[in-house]
């Protein structure tokens, strides 16, 4: 057990080691999110066609399109272990006395990691166009965390769905099939009250709802109510993401 | 003695079709090295990932020192080390980073792990690049931060698969003599596949040879070059006017232990070549077939390999293997 945590935390450190030589594909993909926050907001809440409340629109879509990076980065994370599986980078890892699950617990983990460093990449420019966020360190913290976590837990899909995909493309054509629904069919970008009735029932089991909600109640709205529900869907989907992840992991290398 | 590798029945076969092992049987005693020698696709990484615990065969067993490969595998994978075929550091940290992050993940005490690193580094003579990135370094400075890798332990046995591809001369010369230095001072087993003859001949105590799945001779160096017998006759002939089965003719003699075709001529393997040579000159001369140039060697491992195999081992592999590391590089 202790040297299963140990092997995870070895995996977070590769993973901040190659933050530390190299951040271009971070600041790359900050630019979209950026976009989303900086343009699209603005120009939705000046046609004020979403009605979201007290929250001016921008402030109210910036966790959502935080979340959004952070899951496009995680989703990704597997096409990382395809050219690992592909190399002999994963055989070779495989081989040594680090457990399976710890292997795929730590690097989706890794992957958490590289999505925080994601999201705060997008903090201080929706600070600059003048989102308002909660002034509380604890919440803060909090928000972060569950960013954290549940970035972890799509990096373990991700990997989950590597150890299916032979090719880097077909990865690719999935990973690309699966985001873009994910993201509109959840409360990203609208509240789920003005969503059709079948769409709402498809985003009440869109994990990336229930972080979307987390998150924004934490740095934004302040409204806490769902949090529980929150967090505990958020630890089951982990859960079962891990699980699956590890159970299929030896069939990648095979 | 302790047997380090044992395997029985082995089969192997990939999606119902390929099969890659066909009913291999093998040992290895500890503490000795072994070269399993094959060409291209003759199942050589295959039997190598069902040792360490990658693949499952189909049927067959296989131990590690006595531990079965598929039932106890984590317990195989805490007595190996393992340089995969293919490349298999991050190319996007440093080499001391590489050899950090594994020291960590074998478990290496905190206050052992530099003095450790330093050492594996020294060895493979990359301890003036150790802080450089990886993709900066050539293929043969990759394959050394491999090796230098799967050193950081002091396993029972060490797999490698391969393990000089893209490495010039001199660079093989350091990889090998340190490999020799591990196993005499630390009794480490070393298990590699390889297609280069020279290194079989030189660096294993025993050597199998390995085509189309099957095992189809196994000695050591010295005794696979005796199973041919005492010399070879190498008959070339003047261009255009070989006749192959003129090596019918040399094999109904008695004094002709076997002939091998090539394309340009002839290996006749005979016991004592001053005798038969006038006899099967003899031959030639009846049959009309005028001679280029004749010589007269002992059996090297190529010719065992040539009677076994069928074909000789092109070098041109060696630069394709290297290009695909590069390649594999550039990709990642
Ligand atoms: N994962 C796989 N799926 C299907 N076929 C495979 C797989 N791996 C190997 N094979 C096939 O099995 C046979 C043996 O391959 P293997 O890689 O073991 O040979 P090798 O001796 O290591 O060759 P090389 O010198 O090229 O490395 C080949 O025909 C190869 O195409
Ligand atoms: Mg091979």
């Amino acid at each position: 057990m202790i040297k299963g945590l140990k092997i995870m935390l070895v995996m977070v450190e590769l993973e901040l080691r190659r933050l530390r030589h190299d951040r271009t594909e971070l600041y790359f993909r900050a630019v979209q999110p950026i976009l989303w926050i900086v343009i699209y907001g603005p120009v939705m809440s000046s046609v004020r066609a979403i009605p979201t409340g007290e929250v001016p629109y921008t402030d109210f879509i910036t966790p959502g399109i935080m979340i959004q990076t952070t899951t496009f980065v995680s989703i990704f994370y597997g096409l990382m272990m395809v050219w690992e599986r592909d190399s002999g980078i994963l055989k070779k890892l495989l081989v040594t006395p680090a457990s399976r699950y710890s292997v795929v617990i730590g690097r989706s983990m890794a992957s958490g990691v590289r999505a925080l460093f994601q999201a705060l990449i997008i903090l201080p420019v929706a600070l600059i166009i003048g989102v308002h966020f909660i002034h509380n360190p604890v919440y803060f913290v909090l928000a972060f965390t569950i960013i954290f976590l549940a970035s972890g837990g799509f990096a373990a899909i991700s990997i989950l769905i590597a150890s299916f995909m032979k090719t880097r493309e077909r990865f690719l054509g999935l990973g690309q099939a699966i985001i873009m629904p994910l993201f509109f069919a959840s409360n990203a970008l609208y509240p789920t009250q003005i969503m059709p009735p079948l769409l709402r029932e498809i985003s009440t089991f869109n994990p990336l709802s229930y972080v979307v909600d987390a998150v924004r109640g934490l740095l934004i709205t302040g409204d806490l109510s769902n949090l529980l529900m929150d967090l505990a869907s958020i630890t089951i989907f982990d859960a079962i993401s891990f699980i699956l992840a590890s159970i299929s992991f030896r069939r990648i290398i095979e | 003695m302790e047997l380090a590798v044992q395997t029985k029945g082995l089969v192997k076969v990939y999606g119902g079709k390929v099969r890659a092992l066909d009913k291999v049987d093998l040992t290895v005693d500890a503490g000795t090295s072994f070269a399993l020698l094959g060409p291209n696709g003759a199942g050589k990484t295959t039997l190598m990932r069902i040792l360490t615990t990658q693949i499952r065969p189909t049927a067959g067993e296989a131990r590690v020192f006595g531990l079965d490969v598929v039932r106890q595998g984590s317990k195989v994978r805490r007595l190996i080390s393992y340089v995969p075929q293919e490349m298999s550091v991050w190319t996007d940290i440093s080499g001391y980073e590489n050899l950090l992050i594994y020291a960590k993940i074998f478990g290496i005490p905190r206050h052992e792990r530099r003095k450790v690193i330093d050492e594996v580094l020294e060895n493979m003579g990359l301890t003036g690049v150790q802080n450089e990135p990886v993709s900066t370094y050539s293929g043969g400075m990759i394959r050394r931060l491999e090796i230098a890798c799967a050193m950081l332990i002091k396993p029972k046995i060490i797999f490698l698969d391969e393990p000089t591809i893209g490495l010039d001369p001199a660079a093989r010369k350091v990889v090998w003599e340190s490999l020799q230095v591990f196993k005499r001072e630390y009794g480490v087993t070393i298990f590699f596949n390889t297609h280069y003859m020279d290194e079989a001949d030189q660096y294993a105590d025993n050597i199998a040879i390995i085509n189309q799945g099957k095992i189809v001779a196994r000695g050591t160096a010295e005794e696979l070059k005796h199973s041919l017998g005492g010399e070879i006759i190498t008959i070339t002939f003047e261009k255009g006017i070989f006749k192959p089965d003129i090596a019918q003719e040399f094999r109904k003699s008695s004094y002709v232990k076997d002939v091998i075709v090539e394309e340009e001529g002839l290996n006749v393997i005979v016991s004592d070549a001053e005798s038969t040579l006038p006899y099967l000159i003899n031959i030639l001369r009846e049959n009309g077939v005028p001679i280029g140039r004749v010589s007269i060697t002992r059996p090297t491992l190529d010719d065992v390999f040539l009677k076994f195999v069928g074909t000789r081992i092109v070098e041109k592999g060696r630069i394709s293997d290297v290009k695909h590391m590069r390649d594999m590089i550039r990709k990642g």
